[in-house]
C-alpha cells in the first residue's frame, strides 16, 4: 500500500530499503566551531560553514555506504526540542533542569502563543538534497513531544498547547512539501510515556499531516510500547520507525497478537552501545522481523539517532545495517 | 485552620549563575580524578546550604535538605543497601528524569544509616523544622528488578525494603526528626497492590516513635485511593492536586482525620498559579480537615524546575497563604 504511495511520489525503493533515524555524530571540527560560536569567537556564518561541511560529509558517507533514504544528519541541531523552540515564536529558553546523574539541559518554556515564523529546516533539507540524487528525509520533532518536553505557561492545558503546536508545525511540513520533500519524518519519542494521552498525540499528528502529499514516518522510542499497541496504529503515518534491538525484539511478540498494519523502519542495531554488532546478529534480527511482518513493508535502520556514538562507530553501525539488508534482499 | 508552608522534597542542585555550577563542576572534575571525595562532599554541603537558605528566604515553616546529594530518588537509598547492584537508566514515572534501577541479587540489608547524616547536617544549618524524606518500600520494590519476575517478586522486595526502611525511620526519629516523609507514588498506578503497600506502611509506622509520619503521593490521580488512605496508620498525607481535578470535592465530602499537605502548587510546570483560585480550593478542603491543621506545599519535588522558577514557586506559597487568610497579596 505504502509502496504504491511512494511510487506515486516518484520514489522507487528496493526491497528492504535502508535508512537511518536522523542524527549522526558531529565531527570534531564542528564541535569546536559550536563551542567557539557559543563563546562569541566566530560568527554565525563561520559556524554554518562547518555545519555545511559536516552535512556534506554525512551525505557522501551515506552514499558510499549505499543507504537508500538519506538524512542530513542534523549537524545544525543541538537538542531535538530546543532547536524547534528556538525557531518558533512563543518560547523562552528556561534555566537548567537535571535529566539524570550529573546531566542537565535547558528546558524551553512556552510563554505566549506559539507561531511559525517561516521555514526552519527547509534550507537544510534543500542543501542536503542538492548534494545527492537519492531521496533525503525531511526531519521534524512532533507537536506532542515539543509540548511534553517544554513548560507551558501560555495555554490552559497540555492538549491546548499540543494542538496549537500541531497547527504551527504543519506549516513547516507544508513548506517542506512545497520545497519538494517527498519523505518526511515527524519524531514523537515522548508518545509512549502517558498512554492515556495517545489519542491527543494521534490527533496532533492528524493536524500536522492531513491532506499533505508526502510519505510520513514517525519515530517513537523509550519503550513501554505494550501500553500503546495496537492503538498506536491509528497514527496517520505510513511508517513507524521503532527501536527494536534495544528491547530484545519484544515488540514482535505484540505484533504476533495484533497484526502490524503499516510500514516499519526496523531498528537492527543498538545505538546506546559502543559494540558494533556482528553481521549474523543483525541478519538474525532482521529475519525475526520478516517472520512477522511482510517483506514489502520492512525498512531497515538503527534503533535511534546515532549522534551519541563516535563518527567511526556510527559508520560501522550503518555499514552492518546496510550489509544485513542487502544479504536478505535475495 | 492552621496552614503551614512546607517544601516537598527535592530542590534544584544546579543554578544558572556561576555558584549554581559548583556541584556539577566538582562531580565532573572528581570523575577525572582532579578533585577528591572531600571536595565533592564540600560541594554537596555548600549546595545544601544554598537550598536551605532559599527555603529560609521564602519563609517556609518546614524545609528539606533538597536531596542535593541524591543521584536519584531510587538508587540513592537502594545503593547503600547490601544485596543490591545499581544498574542502567530508566525513566522516573512520566518525567524526563531518569533513575538507575536497583537489581536485587541477594538478601537486602541495611548495614549503615541511609540519610541520617544528611538530616543532621541540614538541621545544623537552619533554625526551621527539617523534614527528612525517604522513598517508600512499595515504590522502591516496583522500580527494582529481581531475578524471578512477577508479582511474587514485588511482594518479596517490598517486604525486604520495608524492613530496612523501618530501621531508617527509627534512626531518624532517634536523631530528632519530628516529621518524616515517605514517598509512595507507585501505588497510584497499582491500586490492586494496596494490601501489600499497606503492610509496608505499617512496618514503618511501628518504628516511628515520637515522630510524625507523612506519606506522599504524586504523578497520578490520588482521588480514587483517598478513602483507603485514611485507614493507614500515619499522621499525615501529602497529596498532588495537579493530576486530580476531583480531589478537593472528595476531601470536602469525605473529610480527613489526618493532617493534609496540600500539593496545590505545581512542581512540574513553571507557570505561577492564580492565588485566589488556590485559596478557594484550600477553603473547600479546609472544612473537611478535622485535625485543624494542614500544610501548603508543591505537588512534588521541585527538581523538575529550573532554580529561578523553583524559588518563585516557594515564594508563591506565602502569597497563596496570605490570600487564603484574607491578607491579600
Amino acid at each position: 500500500m505504502s509502496r504504491e504511495k511512494l511510487r506515486q511520489l516518484g520514489i522507487d525503493l528496493p526491497i528492504l530499503p535502508t535508512t537511518s533515524v536522523g542524527s549522526f555524530p558531529k565531527p570534531d571540527y564542528l564541535m569546536k566551531a559550536r563551542s567557539e560560536f557559543a563563546k562569541g569567537k566566530i560568527t554565525r556564518e563561520q559556524l554554518e560553514e562547518s555545519e555545511k561541511r559536516a552535512t556534506e560529509f554525512w551525505i557522501r558517507k551515506q552514499e558510499e555506504l549505499d543507504v537508500d533514504v538519506l538524512v542530513d544528519g542534523e549537524m545544525y541541531r543541538g537538542d531535538m526540542v530546543a532547536y524547534f523552540s528556538e525557531h518558533i515564536a512563543g518560547f523562552e529558553q528556561g534555566g537548567l533542569v537535571r535529566s539524570y546523574g550529573n546531566r542537565y539541559y535547558h528546558k524551553p518554556i512556552i510563554t505566549s502563543e506559539v507561531r511559525w515564523q517561516g521555514p526552519i529546516t527547509v534550507d537544510w533539507w534543500k542543501y542536503a538534497q542538492s548534494l545527492t540524487q537519492r531521496p533525503v528525509k525531511g526531519m521534524l520533532t512532533g507537536p506532542y513531544t515539543v509540548m511534553d518536553w517544554s513548560f507551558n505557561e501560555a495555554y490552559p492545558d497540555r492538549k491546548a498547547a499540543c494542538f496549537a503546536l500541531a497547527g504551527e508545525i504543519r506549516k513547516e511540513v507544508q513548506a517542506l512539501v512545497e520545497a519538494g520533500a517527498k519523505i518526511i519524518q515527524i519524531d514523537e519519542p515522548a508518545t509512549s510515556v502517558r498512554p492515556e494521552e495517545l489519542p491527543m498525540a494521534i490527533e496532533a499528528m492528524r493536524i500536522v499531516t492531513e491532506g499533505l502529499n508526502a510519505y510520513f514516518l514517525t519515530h517513537i522510542c523509550y519503550g513501554a510500547f505494550e501500553n500503546i499497541y495496537p492503538q498506536m496504529l491509528k497514527f496517520p503515518v505510513d511508517n513507524f520507525d521503532l527501536e527494536m534491538s534495544n528491547s530484545g525484539l519484544d515488540m514482535l511478540e505484540l505484533f504476533k497478537k495484533d497484526p502490524y498494519t503499516k510500514d516499519i523502519s526496523f531498528g537492527v542495531v543498538d545505538v546506546h552501545s559502543h559494540v558494533i554488532e556482528e553481521e549474523p546478529v543483525v541478519e538474525q534480527r532482521l529475519r525475526a522481523a520478516l517472520a512477522v511482518i511482510p517483506r514489502e513493508n520492512v525498512w531497515v535502520d538503527p534503533d535511534c539517532g546515532l549522534k551519541t556514538r563516535s563518527v567511526e562507530e556510527a559508520i560501522a553501525k550503518m555499514k552492518v545495517t546496510v550489509r544485513a539488508a542487502k544479504a536478505l534482499r535475495n | 485552620m492552621e496552614l503551614k508552608l512546607a517544601n516537598h522534597s527535592s530542590y534544584p542542585r544546579i543554578g544558572d549563575n556561576p555558584e549554581g555550577q559548583l556541584l556539577r563542576r566538582t562531580i565532573a572534575l572528581r570523575e577525572k580524578g582532579e578533585k577528591t571525595d572531600a571536595d565533592l562532599r564540600a560541594a554537596e554541603d555548600r549546595m545544601t546550604e544554598l537550598a536551605l537558605a532559599e527555603q529560609d528566604e521564602a519563609g517556609l515553616d518546614v524545609v528539606t535538605d533538597g536531596q542535593i546529594r541524591w543521584y536519584d530518588p531510587v538508587s540513592h537509598l537502594a545503593g547503600k543497601l547490601a544485596g543490591i547492584r545499581i544498574n542502567g537508566l530508566l525513566r522516573f514515572f512520566d518525567t524526563n528524569f531518569y533513575f538507575r534501577q536497583p537489581v536485587v541479587e541477594g538478601k537486602i540489608e541495611r548495614r549503615q544509616p541511609l540519610i541520617v547524616d544528611e538530616f543532621k547536617f541540614a538541621r545544623s544549618k537552619t533554625a526551621r523544622a527539617v523534614k527528612p524524606v525517604l522513598t517508600g518500600p512499595y515504590t522502591l520494590a516496583r522500580l527494582s528488578l529481581a531475578k524471578d519476575a512477577g508479582t511474587v517478586q514485588v511482594a518479596k522486595l517490598a517486604e525486604a525494603y520495608a524492613g530496612t526502611l523501618a530501621d531508617e525511620v527509627a534512626a531518624l526519629a532517634e536523631a530528632g526528626a519530628t516529621l518524616i516523609q515517605v514517598d509512595e507514588p507507585a501505588i497510584l498506578k497499582h491500586a490492586d497492590d494496596f494490601a501489600l503497600f499497606k503492610s509496608g506502611v505499617e512496618a514503618l509506622a511501628a518504628r516511628k516513635k515520637n515522630a510524625q509520619l507523612m506519606l506522599a503521593f504524586y504523578f497520578g490521580d490520588v482521588a480514587p485511593l483517598y478513602p483507603r488512605l485514611q485507614s493507614l496508620p500515619v499522621d499525615a498525607l501529602c497529596l498532588d492536586f495537579t493530576y486530580s481535578p476531583n480531589l478537593p470535592g472528595v476531601i470536602a465530602a469525605d473529610g480527613s482525620s489526618k493532617t493534609l499537605a496540600l500539593g496545590l502548587i505545581d512542581g512540574r510546570n513553571t507557570r505561577l498559579e492564580k492565588a485566589d483560585v488556590l485559596a478557594r480550593e484550600i477553603e473547600e478542603v479546609a472544612a473537611g480537615i478535622q485535625s485543624g491543621s494542614a500544610y501548603l506545599t508543591p505537588s512534588c519535588g521541585l527538581e523538575y524546575l529550573p532554580r529561578d522558577r523553583a524559588q518563585l514557586k516557594l515564594k508563591h506559597l506565602t502569597t497563596v497563604r496570605n490570600t487564603f487568610l484574607g491578607k491579600g497579596q
